[in-house]
């Protein structure tokens, strides 16, 4: 009777604990956590550094991945960051990688196509030109202002305002 | 060989909380201005206070010569051209990320989970970083900061 009364409690909590971690998992606010101090870590004790606060950047560690490539196999001279010379930056592999496990093992992996591909492809180049141009994309702006970046602090300034203004525009343009 | 490892183990596990809480550096900003919901806002406030709470354990710890007090060393635009570059480059990011209906690092995770306009916006992305590194980085020098 009481090894028949141990087993269910035991699953319950086991089951409270999955469930827990499963809405944890959903919470922006532990994102945010998780990845300011993961992007800390590996910043200054795992080698992703200099230039500073360059943990996380799906922008910088892009370019650096795709120069890297391109200097190996096409034997071209591309700028990369010191932190990404000798070996390349897997971060944008990871967040790809990372994403398709978690859509997979929730059930919501699928190819959708909701068109506007071609001006999606623009928007691509015109966003990562402006982010190697002011230094990073939106999360590691975050990340810099924490850092104390005056010039990232600056560029959080310049995205909220170009996000207001686009934001704007799509509601005006939605109420014609 | 460890910054590989490390840079991947941080994109694994940064694109699985980013795909379960649908987080976007600019969609928190993007939903308070449309629709009054702060739920991504808290993330991206988050972000930026774990990351300025966390930097400065680091400066405590480690006693590096990051800077002091709030702003760190060698961070200030070098002069009002500097700052109207940054200012100019950050509205047009922040302006064609939100057309575009996502941040990049969001677009990595909406292509892993399938979406086919995403790779396409991943194929301009990495097309133009080169394009800029090879052609335009080049021949604006690096005189932003």
């Amino acid at each position: 009777m009481t090894a028949g009364a141990a087993t269910p409690r035991r699953e319950g909590v086991r089951f409270d604990v999955g469930a827990r971690a499963g809405r944890l998992a959903r919470s922006a606010v532990v994102y945010g956590i998780v990845a300011a101090t993961g992007a800390i870590i590996v910043g200054q004790w795992l080698g992703v550094s200099p230039p500073a606060a360059y943990g996380l950047c799906s922008a910088c560690h892009g370019r650096d991945l795709a120069d890297w490539t391109l200097n190996h196999v096409e034997g071209k001279h591309l700028f990369v960051t010191a932190a990404g010379a000798g070996w390349p930056l897997l971060t944008v592999v990871g967040l790809v990688a990372g994403s398709f496990l978690a859509a997979r093992r929730n059930g919501e992996f699928g190819s959708i196509n909701i068109g506007g591909n071609v001006r999606q492809f623009g928007y691509g180049a015109v966003v990562m030109c402006a982010a190697l141009f002011v230094g990073g994309c939106p999360t590691r702006i975050i990340i810099r202002t924490g850092f104390g970046d005056l010039a990232g602090l600056l560029a959080l300034g310049g995205v909220a305002a170009g996000i207001v203004g686009a934001t704007l525009s799509m509601r005006w343009a939605a109420r014609r | 060989m460890i910054v590989s490892f490390s840079s991947l183990g941080l994109g694994l596990v940064v694109g699985y909380l980013g795909q379960r809480s649908r987080m976007c550096s600019i969609g928190g900003l993007r939903d308070y201005v449309l629709v009054r919901d702060t739920g991504l806002l808290k993330g991206a406030a988050a972000l930026l206070v774990s990351a300025w709470v966390g930097f400065g354990v680091v400066r405590l710890i480690s006693g590096t010569d990051a800077g002091h007090g709030l702003i760190a060393a060698g961070t200030t635009p070098s002069g009002l051209r500097a700052v109207a570059a940054i200012a100019i480059g950050a509205i047009v990011l922040g302006f064609a990320a939100t057309l575009s209906g996502a941040c990049p690092l969001r677009q990595h995770v909406l292509a892993g989970q399938g979406r086919v306009g995403a790779w396409s916006f991943l194929a301009g992305f990495y097309l133009a970083a080169v394009v800029y590194s090879s052609w335009i980085e080049p021949s604006i020098g690096s005189w932003v900061l």
